[in-house]
């Protein structure tokens, strides 16, 4: 290749890397918005909805006997408030609340939560009252 | 056009290989990324959306910052250091940038000489130091591009484990960035090494790369 080929193809790279690494401002609100859906249904009562919000692990380790996971996502208290801050990073994002943290899995269909109620451990993964 | 192949065949060939290796890798990092994307519930990506994704990138610019360190190293150690009875040496005693006459520049520059060669002053210190000012920059860029793409990638499996993303100056100094970058490096030196010292005992005949056969091991600066 010449010089300049070289060094268009290294730029093109550069510019590949940075455009493709880049949090998409759209994908934060989608993110947002869907943490901000949980929070509400849990605020309202409405179990069933919010976990109909949740990854379908997150929602089946809710259940448990005969408990749905619409009673043990209510029974949990989540604490919530105001969405502080969103990252997005493939298909993966974390949204900050003031008194609390969410991840969230990108799938066909949307968000979903895959992670609420957690708590920061260091270095080591957040301990979430929702996992899965 | 026959003429040009024929001109240009080294250039052709590698350049080749060098499109039917990238485009085997983005074949093949797509199937193996969709593989770890079925395993963990998410969705397969279209070869389009994985070619453009920082999965690729930061795999793709590893490689190349790591070449081209390789190749900018070689042409900066080179000026200053022998390796006897290596063809990819100079002689001993002709250590260091050598003279205007033995460099064709200045007053010693013929009339086919390039035109910043036959200048004094800035114009022919930077072409005069040109090959290695190009592979350092595109080395620069590449790393820059693996440090961008590798945190997008690093984050993204953060945020999988229920982990904080890192910002860009915490991932520069990440093992993750560290481990990528020196299993590059420490491959890459190994095949200078190699090359320059194998070449001192061993023989290809017809490559400009090795002495010729019958040369003697002791022989530097021979090339075949």
């Amino acid at each position: 290749m010449t010089t300049r080929t070289t060094l268009a193809a290294a730029a093109a790279l550069t510019a590949l890397a940075t455009g493709s690494a880049g949090c998409s401002s759209t994908g934060e609100t989608a993110a947002r918005q869907a943490a901000e859906r949980f929070y509400a249904a849990v605020a309202g009562g409405q179990g069933e909805r919010a976990c109909a919000l949740l990854t379908p692990e997150a929602a089946e380790s809710l259940r448990t006997g005969d408990g749905t996971c619409g009673q043990a996502v209510l029974a949990l208290g989540l604490p919530g408030g105001e969405v502080t801050g969103a990252q997005v990073w493939g298909d993966e994002a974390q949204v900050r609340l003031a008194r609390d943290t969410v991840f969230l899995h990108r799938f066909a269909q949307g968000w979903l939560v895959r992670g609420a109620g957690c708590r920061p451990r260091g270095d080591l993964p957040y301990d979430c009252e929702v996992e899965g | 056009m026959r003429r040009f192949l024929k001109d240009n065949a080294l250039s052709l060939f590698f350049l080749l290989l060098f499109v039917l290796a990238l485009t085997g890798q983005s074949v093949a990092g797509n199937s193996a990324y969709n593989d770890r994307q079925r395993a963990e519930g998410g969705a397969a990506v279209s070869w389009p959306e994985y070619v453009t994704s920082s999965e690729f990138a930061v795999d793709v610019a590893e490689n190349w910052q790591s070449e081209y360190l390789q190749f900018l190293l070689f042409i900066m150690a080179t000026v200053w250091w022998v390796q006897r009875g290596s063809p990819e040496s100079k002689k001993p005693g002709d250590e260091g940038p050598e003279s205007d006459e033995k460099q064709q520049v200045g007053r010693y520059a013929g009339p086919d000489s390039p035109a910043w060669a036959r200048t004094a002053g800035l114009r022919q210190k930077l072409y005069g130091n040109s090959l290695g000012a190009v592979m350092g920059l595109v080395f620069l860029l590449s790393w820059l591009a693996q440090s961008v793409a590798g945190r997008a990638a690093h984050n993204s499996q953060q945020l999988a484990r229920l982990q904080d993303p890192l910002g860009w100056g915490e991932y520069v100094v990440s093992a993750d960035f560290w481990n990528r970058t020196l299993q590059n490096w420490q491959s890459e030196f190994l095949a200078v090494l190699s090359m320059v010292v194998l070449s001192v005992y061993l023989r290809q005949r017809g490559s400009p790369e090795s002495k010729p056969v019958g040369a003697p091991h002791g022989a530097t600066d021979v090339e075949g």
